[in-house]
């Protein structure tokens, strides 16, 4: 069996890879899948229960992220779970939860002809609270897009297709609503974008994230995920972009982000200003691999991101 | 019926001409011709600078060999006029260095190296390898047949015995081999997708006199699009 | 009679161009590598075994970025827990001691050849080259430690293209790839001799592609396993998620192994230029003996 083992890995991704215009779709592990190239990465587990989401994708692919989904299974999407705000996570929110049904009853407006009506979204509480806006004040994202059920801190749990599943809150660190959703017999992690393999971290700043925050969330995603035999597989994590990772492949980009905090720490403590630091270049060993070419999760965003929130008086 | 004759004819002409054997260079199924530069990425160390006396790690002496290799004297060498002991056939190929490779003749491969500024003749036909005696020996080439292998072989490597080579040093820090070793050296060429060829030089020393087995090492040179970089140089310390 | 003529010209044929070595086998090309093979030590014994020593880099065509991580790798992080089972890359991983066990895997109907594997002592690793037109896993597959490799057979030299690596050793003195590298390999078989050539590509962490050769005889020992099952521990109490690392500049091993060699810190410090002949006359001028 262990001679076939990395082999049949490959050999059960490169067969189960399905391409859906621009997504493609892989089988990770367990009942767990995952579609990319709608945005954000989007987990999805089927089973005879039906269908749970974490993550939707950007809103202009909703319609292709529903049509892959439907090719995973014709079970309705009971739920969807974000990872975050960001709307390359929760665009997809209204189309896909239309997409399914809710056997439970809602508590948006606590009226129970509302159950029934599409799938719950179901994410930490700073995620609808800027997703949505107060009475009378214009929402930043649509009415069906907002989360239906939310928690404040800690973790939620949740019992479908047969496995437990943990979602659970990692505060202060990509944004101040990031939670891991944590699928225990399918040993598969979702970490939304608190650990992606293609770009520096994107330390959101205005949406409370903090880079001690997102170095916590990264340790605790390393003790949540144990590798296989030989040191690779076992817990499978679905990175926020990128590939299919496991706990070796986070170990490097832990490693990276905690080495990057503590040379800027340095740096904050020898008084050495913002652009004395930028200007250091104290991310030249990583910039080839990790910095944007553009957009989010460049160096300069990074050091900028970890500079202040190192500086802030606590 | 007449013209089917004369077709039959030319077509066992054909075929004598086709069975007349090869001459080497015309059999060669790889090209090993041009100019190579050694690129040194292993054993560094023991190659690109002389390395301390008494430090023949990797190498298997036997303690006959430490002796010799323990009382190394580089000013003797250059005082007797040695100091191309290093740059022997079972030690030159290790030397960094560019290679120009030539056919002398359609049964001689040469190789000349700029580092020592010294010349190798591989003979295809044994009975013109001569009595040696020098520093690169006799050396005697054959386009090697894999046993075993189980299909046409474009791209058989080239295999080189050397014998009959002046006493010398397999490290310019006086690592010995005898004058009764014995070389077999592999010649091989891989063409890369990103149009880099190299060559891959395997060499077989054997020298019961100072070894307990067999010294082996691959080199590696790299192909040059034309003479850049030759730069003839005496042997030195 | 014309037919028996040509029947005549058929069999001549066959008799010129079967002959000469390399008569066509149906069976398929190449050689077998088929075997136990174990590695040679008599290149890079000391950087192979026990282990190269800090801050030498010489002869590696590395770029700046990859200089500066290797500077601020700390020997101490294999101490930590998550780094101590860490596997050798395939890239890296037949430079070090082990034993290689090769057999083929042929359909079982046709007997077409699907895939050559190996397997590797050292970690315990199996490798599969496949050699049927398997199709390359999509980007978002996971990478691993030997990576996903096809092969064909150039003549009797078996050729191998791997993609999907994990990130690993340039060097096991802190030099490392990425994710991004590919290799590429030929196993050239000599009798009871295999060459192993390893080139890396990897233009994030190397200016040019790094070339190494190593090589295996053939052995009648059968490999086990060493070096696993491997099980973490705990060997210094730290703050959680600590990674030892040295501050830019801050490397006290810097100058340690160029002034143990009589050799410039620039050489030890690595680059392209270090593996060319002509760095020899730098080298010179620098005094190194």
């Amino acid at each position: 069996m262990k001679v076939f083992g990395a082999a049949l890995a490959f050999l059960t991704v490169a067969a189960s890879a399905q391409t859906s215009g621009d997504l493609v779709t892989l089988k990770v592990q367990g009942n767990v899948y995952l579609i990319t190239g709608a945005g954000g990465n989007i987990a999805v587990q089927t089973g005879d229960q039906g269908v749970l989401v974490v993550d939707t994708g950007l809103a202009e692919m909703g319609d292709k992220v529903v049509a892959a989904i439907r090719k995973l299974s014709d079970k309705p999407v009971q739920y969807i779970i974000n990872t975050h705000v960001h709307p390359d996570h929760t665009g997809g929110n209204d189309a896909v939860r239309k997409a399914g049904l809710t056997y439970v009853g809602a508590n948006v407006t606590g009226n129970l002809t509302d159950a029934g009506v599409g799938a719950q979204i179901l994410a930490q509480d700073n995620v609808l609270k800027r997703m949505s806006a107060p009475t009378g004040k214009q929402a930043p994202t649509p009415f069906g897009s907002w989360p239906t059920e939310t928690f404040l801190s800690g973790r939620k749990q949740l019992f479908f297709n047969g496995e437990p599943i943990e979602i659970i809150h990692q505060p202060a660190a990509h944004t101040d609503g990031d939670s891991l959703v944590i699928f225990r017999r399918s040993d598969v992690v979702v970490t939304g974008d608190l650990f992606v393999t293609t770009s520096y971290p994107f330390i959101d700043v205005d949406r409370g994230g903090t880079i001690q925050g997102e170095v916590d969330a990264l340790n605790n995603i390393m003790e949540i995920a144990i590798p296989g035999l030989q040191d690779e597989g076992g817990t499978y994590i679905i990175p926020g972009h990128g590939r299919i990772c496991d706990q070796p492949d986070l170990l490097e980009y832990r490693d990276m982000v905690t080495i990057i905090r503590d040379r800027i720490q340095a740096a904050i403590k020898k008084g050495m200003s913002l652009a004395r630091v930028k200007a250091a270049g104290l991310t030249k060993d990583y910039d080839g691999r990790y910095s944007a070419k553009s957009g989010f999760g460049t160096a300069d965003q990074f050091v900028e991101a970890v500079y202040n929130t190192l500086s802030r008086k606590k | 019926m007449k013209a089917f004759r004369w077709l039959l004819c030319g077509f066992l002409l054909a075929c004598g001409l086709h069975a007349q054997p090869q001459t080497p260079k015309a059999a060669a199924t790889i090209d090993l011709s041009g100019y190579w530069v050694s690129i040194v990425t292993e054993d560094w160390l023991y190659r690109m600078v002389t390395p301390a006396k008494g430090d023949y790690a990797s190498v298997p002496l036997n303690p006959a060999g430490r002796k010799i290799a323990d009382t190394w004297d580089a000013a003797k060498d250059a005082a007797s006029g040695n100091l191309c002991k290093a740059y022997g056939a079972p030690a030159v190929m290790r030397i960094p260095g560019r290679l120009h490779i030539t056919w002398q003749d359609d049964y001689t491969l040469k190789i000349e190296t700029d580092a020592g500024t010294q010349s190798r003749l591989f003979h295809f036909d044994a009975s013109k390898a001569g009595a040696g005696g020098d520093w690169q020996g006799a050396s005697v080439a054959n386009w090697d047949i894999e046993a075993g292998a189980r299909g046409p072989l474009p791209g058989a490597g080239l295999r080189v015995v050397t014998s009959h080579v002046k006493a010398g040093y397999l490290r310019k820090n006086g690592v010995p081999y005898s004058a009764n070793v014995q070389m077999t050296e592999y010649y091989d060429r891989v063409n890369e997708r990103n149009g880099d060829s190299w060559l891959i030089v395997k060499t077989i020393v054997e020298d019961p006199a100072y070894l307990t087995g067999p010294f082996i090492t691959s080199t590696h040179f790299k192909k040059q699009a034309d003479s850049t970089g030759w730069n003839p140089t005496p042997c030195t310390p | 009679m014309k037919i028996r003529a040509a029947g005549l010209i058929l069999l001549v044929a066959m008799g010129c161009w079967g002959q000469g070595p390399g008569g066509y086998n149906p069976i398929g090309p190449g050689v077998s590598l088929d075997g136990n093979w174990g590695p040679v030590f008599h290149e890079d014994a000391h950087e192979r075994g026990p282990g190269p020593e800090l801050v030498n880099y010489l002869g590696l065509p590395i770029t700046d970025g990859a200089r500066m991580y290797g500077l601020a790798w700390d020997a101490s992080r294999f101490t930590i827990p998550e780094h101590q089972c860490e596997v050798h890359i395939v890239s890296y991983i037949y430079r070090g001691p082990y034993n290689l066990r090769i057999w083929e895997e042929h359909d079982p109907v046709s007997q077409k050849l699907i895939a050559i594997k190996q397997y590797i002592d050292n970690y315990q690793q199996t490798r599969t080259i496949w050699m049927d037109d398997h199709p390359q896993p999509p980007e978002a597959a996971p990478h691993t430690w030997m990576g996903f490799s096809t092969g064909k057979w150039e003549g009797n030299i078996l050729t191998v293209y791997t993609t999907h690596l994990k990130w690993g050793w340039i060097r096991r003195n802190g030099l490392r790839h990425t994710d991004q590298a590919t290799l590429t390999e030929h196993f050239i078989r000599h009798g009871n001799h295999l060459t192993h050539v390893s080139i890396l590509t990897d233009p994030i962490t190397l200016t040019e592609p790094l070339i190494k050769t190593q090589d295996l005889v053939l052995r009648v020992q059968n490999g086990q396993t060493w070096l696993y099952p491997c099980e973490p521990v705990v060997e210094i109490e730290r703050p959680r998620g600590t990674v030892p690392h040295y501050l830019p500049g801050e490397n006290p091993f810097l100058h340690e192994f160029a002034d143990q060699y009589h050799i410039p810190v620039d050489a030890a410090l690595g680059g392209a230029a270090t593996a060319y002949p002509e760095y020899q006359s730098k080298l010179k001028q620098a005094g190194a003996k």
